[in-house]
């Protein structure tokens, strides 16, 4: 399976018929919540069978992504990375997306460590319910996304509580992210974005884990 | 989660042969005002071993103290919006051999730290 998101932020007074518009192409949309850093206007969210599928849509999506009311977006198509949902069924949670950029020269093996250290949250942050990582094969907008980290939680309260008050984010995986850690390799400006879509879009690729 | 709990910075530096003590007197004139600023208390210095060596490296250890955790992002937020802080640490990278960064509490403070 393969998915496009989009951060889609709009003009002033505008973006009234943007969600219509990308729901209407088998988005799932949504406003996003007060607190996101970069995180746009809106949420746009489309699952695809295989890559052609996402070619064949692209010319009707970016229509809409390049028309009236938007002032820009950004956006990352990805092929599923590793996952798991704890809770496939879980309808009414906040969904949070993280879109990063690994920009400066790392090796394989560090690139490994680093998505082996995010994959490892979820089982020290029971918060986060569902989860996807996946690497970026496509990208647009403000840098050059590498990587999408996806988390759905039963509630805001766990992404502002445990997700970021946890030790294992910021005194463990945030060295990645931090100009003053020698680790550091991720471009300080990042997307972080989350809304309540009132349904799930990481329960449906099954309960188990493939982390 | 306690807001007071205490989270310790832990920079630990290992200087190139005979900089030690230029590493320390710049990190102590171009780096301890600004990380004070963004809300980190300086705790202690420490020199290993305690004498300047002129043909040998120096470890320091520096420690820090903030309280909480939402300190500790209101803290790295500041810094890593602030191209400066990057900008100390590449310099600093020509001064030494290997550096290392480490954020902890006290033992007794593990349970409350991941109570969240």
């Amino acid at each position: 399976m393969y998915s496009l998101v989009c951060l889609v932020h709009f003009v002033a007074d505008g973006g009234r018929d943007v969600a219509s518009a990308l729901a209407g192409l088998g988005a799932a949309v949504a406003p996003t919540l007060p607190g996101v850093f970069n995180g746009g206007d809106l949420i746009a969210h489309f699952d695809f069978a295989d890559e052609d599928s996402y070619r064949d849509m692209l010319p009707a999506i970016d229509g809409v992504l390049h028309g009236p009311g938007v002032a820009r977006s950004d956006c990352a198509f990805y092929r599923h990375g590793r996952h798991a949902a704890a809770e496939p069924a879980l309808a009414s949670g906040v969904y949070r997306v993280l879109l990063l950029s690994v920009d400066r020269p790392v090796g394989a093996e560090v690139l490994h460590r680093f998505e082996s250290e995010m994959v490892r949250m979820p089982h020290y942050i029971p918060a986060i319910r569902n989860w996807r990582l996946s690497r970026v094969i496509e990208a647009r907008g403000e840098r050059r996304w590498t990587h999408v980290w996806e988390q759905e939680y039963a509630s805001l309260d766990g992404l502002m509580g445990p997700y970021m008050l946890h030790p294992y984010h910021w005194a463990r995986i945030d060295r990645w992210f931090d100009p003053e850690c020698p680790d550091w390799m991720i471009d300080t400006r990042l997307c972080h974005s989350f809304c309540t879509f009132g349904r799930g879009v990481l329960g449906a690729q099954g309960g188990g884990s493939e982390a | 989660m306690s807001a007071d709990t205490t989270i310790y910075v832990i920079d630990e530096i290992v200087a190139l042969p005979g900089r030690g003590r230029e590493v320390l007197d710049a990190y102590r004139e171009r780096y301890a005002p600004g990380a004070e600023a963004r809300g980190m208390t300086l705790d202690r210095i420490l020199v290993s071993p305690p004498m300047w060596l002129d043909d040998d490296t120096n470890t320091i250890l520096i420690t820090w103290t903030l309280k909480g955790a939402p300190n500790w992002w209101a803290m790295s937020f500041r810094s890593r919006n602030d191209p400066a802080v990057a900008d100390w640490w590449a310099e600093v990278d020509e001064m030494i051999v290997r550096r290392s960064r480490h954020f902890a509490t006290a033992e007794a403070d593990m349970a409350e730290i991941t109570n969240v």
